[in-house]
């Protein structure tokens, strides 16, 4: 590492974050896909989350937008650094724009298209007061093609992911937790949830009036 | 029964009082633990690049690798240079196209960048 130039630090950088961004944006489909409760408005007992046993339903949503958000930092940086890196010619507005590279266009197309859609998922969640919540909610599930068009990416545009490695198994880890949590989930929104009771003591102060 | 009915209530106010306490160390509870759960993700995807970026295949051998043809590639001119690779022309241009996936390995370094542009 002693002959690493600051082409190549931008290179490892982009690549680097570019995994980890994979691991964090999976972690954050699968804990929204945990946390989120369409069929009951009051779901589960104690407003935790459905998988979860200790964690309040609060803690659980403040951890998915966590993750989001660190998942979003490392995606800039490494968008940021593959553009930096002077070895190919990736321009910024490449980056944004679909399909405007030069280099690898439909493969680097997959990626501005999944950091569009990342974008639109993130704003809106933080605009999420002013704009209601069922425009929200909408816009939310783009986060469910934001995520595989992002493994798309990764998986076309890495050579490490085209043949057996580390990366490729990380990659398949992620693919097969995150459909293992949607196969949970839809499962769980077919059963029907038993409606949440009020808590003793509430019933206890309503019979005392 | 005023007396039983002033008991009640002050017994109600008094649980509803310790209900609210609860809450919100409940809350402050949480709180910590979603701030430690970030944090420790935080640290945890740092340390992760890091590995990542020292080991991969290609690390070791990439630094001088990518230096080198990092070198030439800026001379011929970066955006020219990845723009026209795509013919295929020139022996020097093939590895801009698969270097930033991928650096060549110390055993069969230029082999295998080679095939992986195309």
């Amino acid at each position: 590492m002693t002959g690493v130039s600051s082409s190549t630090a931008l290179w490892y950088a982009s690549r680097a974050t570019g995994v980890v961004s994979l691991v964090l944006l999976s972690a954050a489909v699968i804990i929204g896909i945990v946390v989120s409760r369409p069929a009951c408005p009051r779901g589960a007992p104690g407003g935790r989350p459905p998988g979860s046993a200790r964690l309040p339903r609060f803690v659980v949503l403040g951890l998915h937008r966590n993750v989001s958000l660190l998942a979003v930092a490392f995606v800039a940086v490494h968008v940021l650094t593959a553009v930096a890196d002077s070895f190919v010619s990736i321009s910024l507005a490449a980056a944004i724009i679909p399909f405007a590279s030069a280099y690898e266009p439909l493969w680097m197309g997959l990626g501005a298209v999944s950091l569009d859609l990342m974008v639109a998922v993130i704003v809106t969640s933080l605009l999420r007061r002013h704009i209601g919540h069922r425009v929200w909610r909408a816009l939310h599930w783009l986060a469910y093609v934001s995520w595989p068009v992002a493994v798309a990416h990764g998986i076309g545009s890495s050579t490490d992911l085209r043949r057996a490695g580390p990366l490729l198994d990380l990659t398949i880890a992620c693919i097969a937790a995150v459909v293992i949590a949607l196969a949970w989930r839809v499962t769980r929104a077919r059963v029907p949830q038993p409606r949440s009771r009020p808590a003793p003591e509430l019933i206890d102060a309503g019979a005392r009036r | 029964m005023t007396d039983h009915n002033q008991y009640a209530r002050q017994h109600t106010w008094q649980h509803a009082g310790q209900s609210v306490a609860a809450r919100a160390a409940a809350r402050d509870r949480g709180r910590a633990r979603l701030r430690a759960a970030t944090i420790s993700v935080a640290a945890v995807s740092l340390i992760g690049a890091g590995a990542v970026a020292v080991a991969l295949p290609g690390a070791a051998a990439a630094s001088g690798a990518h230096a080198t043809s990092g070198h030439s590639s800026s001379s011929g001119g970066s955006a020219g240079s990845a723009g026209s690779a795509g013919s295929g022309s020139s022996s020097s241009s093939s590895p801009a196209l698969s270097s930033p996936s991928s650096t060549p390995t110390s055993g069969s370094g230029g082999g295998q960048v080679t095939s992986g542009g195309s």
